[in-house]
């Protein structure tokens, strides 16, 4: 059936994220959220009206609890990931240092973005976005490093403390590892406001799906992107 | 060599029953963290062992792990310089002096050759060949490592010996550091503290005394027995932390009536000692106890940490601390980010606008 206000378009799929990746990018989304929150609050504790432990909530009890479950659920779901990574190609779009053309093509958009240029060509994900979650990445693991670091040192003897208590030792004292946790956090945060802004951009912007193919995994593409050898490709119209 | 006796041969040689020895080796059991039944191994080393010749060095320090160690109640620090061990050369406790005295530790030294114990305290000096911490005319980096080569083991007492203590501060003028760098192969038990525990630093040469060998350590060298806990895991004002009740300030009411100090920048969260559990003087007190937040000073740069002691965060002038810099930040990338979308929304339509343009004139 065809009508007057129907366009008719011929637009690529290109299958990028697996059910793992998008599970493991919404658990992270609100775990980083609760930690972040949780966080804060461990660092500068509420005044609780009260004149009796046993008067109260316990409330920083539950700040603490909640804030390690969270932390929890994160590292679980970060399994999905290693899942997808290996068996889906659009799992592992690196920041491709090791190719001449990744220099290029970081110029390119660099000029774009900062309003030097018009436009940039289409990428399934272009070499900042790469470099950046590859940046968060690196500043997610400092979070868990340093997060299990003092965690687990609550028993220096348990298979915890021997897994990441190094990393008290390496800081200089797990005073350091506290304010490398806390610094971090909030280098998330700035990540954070420039990812939504840049994800909203692309996606109304530049009719890059950004936002959607987060939801259903895929980019459904009248052009093609410069990086489409990085995923298998179907046709679709 | 000459015979030397052990402790249960000098408190025969004092006429002490041997009800008294089995009830010393009980309370030296418990003392040195160990389960009670060690009690038969303790009792058999103090029969066998010869009591060990320590020899205690003093270096670029106070001399306030020695204040501390005195104060010792069990074993009583006379006991254990008198009767447990052979304490053959100590700058503080020595009555001798001058050259007898150096001669002393010299012959001390090629007597007991790869046996006996070295304790030390204070930090070794280092700018300048080490002049600023000279002892007998001789800087004292020298002597500590004339001595440590000839040493079964070395204790380490005190922040200054482990890691540098307050005259290592920035800008360590005087170029001190901990004494492990200048200990070579030789094994080394760091008790830090500024100062330790009084009956942690007898516990640890009893321990070394008795079985000849090593307490078990943790990754930084420190005996597990007495710096396997947070203090703020063994703290006595732990409840009020998970309550969320805190003091403020030192003379507000939570202060008064004993709340967490965690607010007032405590570094219990930090620091591994006993003084949670232990406790000083008997278990009478300890910092936390006495109103003061803990600040960390059995752990290596406490002095450094960035922030001050009485704050949990370093603070940046009138910029503040992470917190207010960090939501400060956020809030210009969002302006920001808001910005660039603006200009990127203008932009764009210009392009749209020049390729209607383009488009039109072609057209034409």
């Amino acid at each position: 059936m065809q009508h007057d206000n129907m366009k008719i378009q011929k637009r690529r799929e290109y299958y990028l994220f697996s059910p793992w990746l998008r599970i493991f990018h919404w658990v992270m989304v609100d775990s980083i959220i609760v930690l972040f929150v949780t966080g804060i609050l461990i660092g500068k504790p509420l005044e609780i009206m009260a004149l009796e432990p046993t008067q109260t909530s316990m409330l920083m009890n539950w700040v603490r609890n909640i804030h390690f479950l969270a932390a929890y659920a994160f590292c679980a779901s970060f399994i999905l990931r290693i899942y997808g990574f290996i068996t889906n190609k659009g799992d592992r779009l690196f920041p491709r240092f090791w190719e001449g053309r990744f220099y290029a093509d970081t110029i390119d958009v660099a000029l774009h973005y900062m309003l030097l240029k018009r436009f940039h060509r289409s990428y399934l994900r272009n070499p900042l976005a790469r470099m950046s979650y590859a940046g968060l990445y690196v500043l997610v693991a400092i979070e868990v490093l340093t997060g299990f670091a003092m965690y687990y040192m609550t028993n220096p003897d348990g298979i915890g403390a021997s897994l990441f208590g190094w990393v008290n030792v390496w800081l200089g004292g797990e005073m350091m590892t506290h304010l490398v946790h806390h610094y971090t956090a909030w280098a998330i945060v700035l990540f954070t406001s420039g990812h939504l802004y840049m994800v909203t951009r692309a996606e109304f912007m530049e009719g890059e799906s950004e936002v959607s193919s987060m939801f259903s995994g895929s980019k459904l593409l009248e052009h093609v992107p410069v990086d489409a050898s990085d995923v298998d490709v179907t046709e679709k119209v | 060599m000459e015979k030397r006796e052990s402790l249960w041969e000098a408190y025969l040689r004092r006429g002490l029953s041997r009800r008294s020895f089995i009830k010393g080796c009980v309370a030296l059991t418990s003392l040195m963290g160990l389960s009670t039944d060690m009690v038969s191994k303790v009792v058999e080393a103090a029969e066998k062992k010869p009591l060990p010749v320590v020899i205690w060095l003093h270096g670029h320090e106070c001399t306030g792990c020695d204040e501390a160690f005195i104060r010792s109640a069990s074993p009583l620090a006379s006991d254990l310089v008198l009767s447990s061990i052979a304490l053959e050369y100590d700058h503080l406790l020595s009555a001798a002096c001058g050259e007898p005295f150096e001669r002393h530790l010299e012959e001390t030294i090629k007597k007991y050759w790869g046996n006996y114990i070295l304790a030390v305290e204070g930090a070794v000096s280092t700018t300048d060949n080490g002049v600023y911490c000279m002892s007998g005319g001789k800087p004292f980096v020298d002597t500590f490592q004339r001595v440590a080569k000839g040493a079964m083991a070395i204790i380490a007492y005190g922040t200054c010996a482990v890691s540098g203590g307050i005259q290592g501060a920035k800008p360590n003028p005087t170029g001190s550091s901990g004494v492990g760098h200048y200990t070579g192969t030789k094994p080394i038990v760091n008790v830090p503290g500024c100062p330790p525990i009084p009956e942690v630093m007898t516990g640890v040469v009893m321990h070394v005394a008795l079985f000849g060998k090593l307490p078990p350590l943790d990754s930084e060298n420190r005996p597990k027995q007495f710096f396997g806990n947070r203090i703020h895991d063994t703290c006595y004002r732990r409840p009020f932390f998970d309550a969320g009740m805190f003091a403020d300030r030192y003379d507000d009411a939570g202060a008064k009536a004993g709340w967490c100090l965690y607010r007032l920048g405590c570094r219990g969260p930090e620091t591994y000692a006993s003084c949670g559990n232990l406790r000083w003087y008997q278990g009478m007190s300890y910092p936390i106890q006495s109103g003061a937040a803990c600040i960390g000073c059995a752990n290596s740069n406490f002095w450094d940490s960035g922030a001050s002691f009485s704050e949990r965060l370093p603070k940046y002038g009138p910029l503040g601390d992470v917190d207010t810099i960090g939501a400060g930040l956020a809030i210009a990338s969002t302006a920001g980010v808001a910005l660039h979308g603006a200009m990127s929304v203008i932009q764009k339509q210009k392009r749209a606008a020049e390729e209607a343009e383009a488009e039109g004139g072609a057209h034409k």
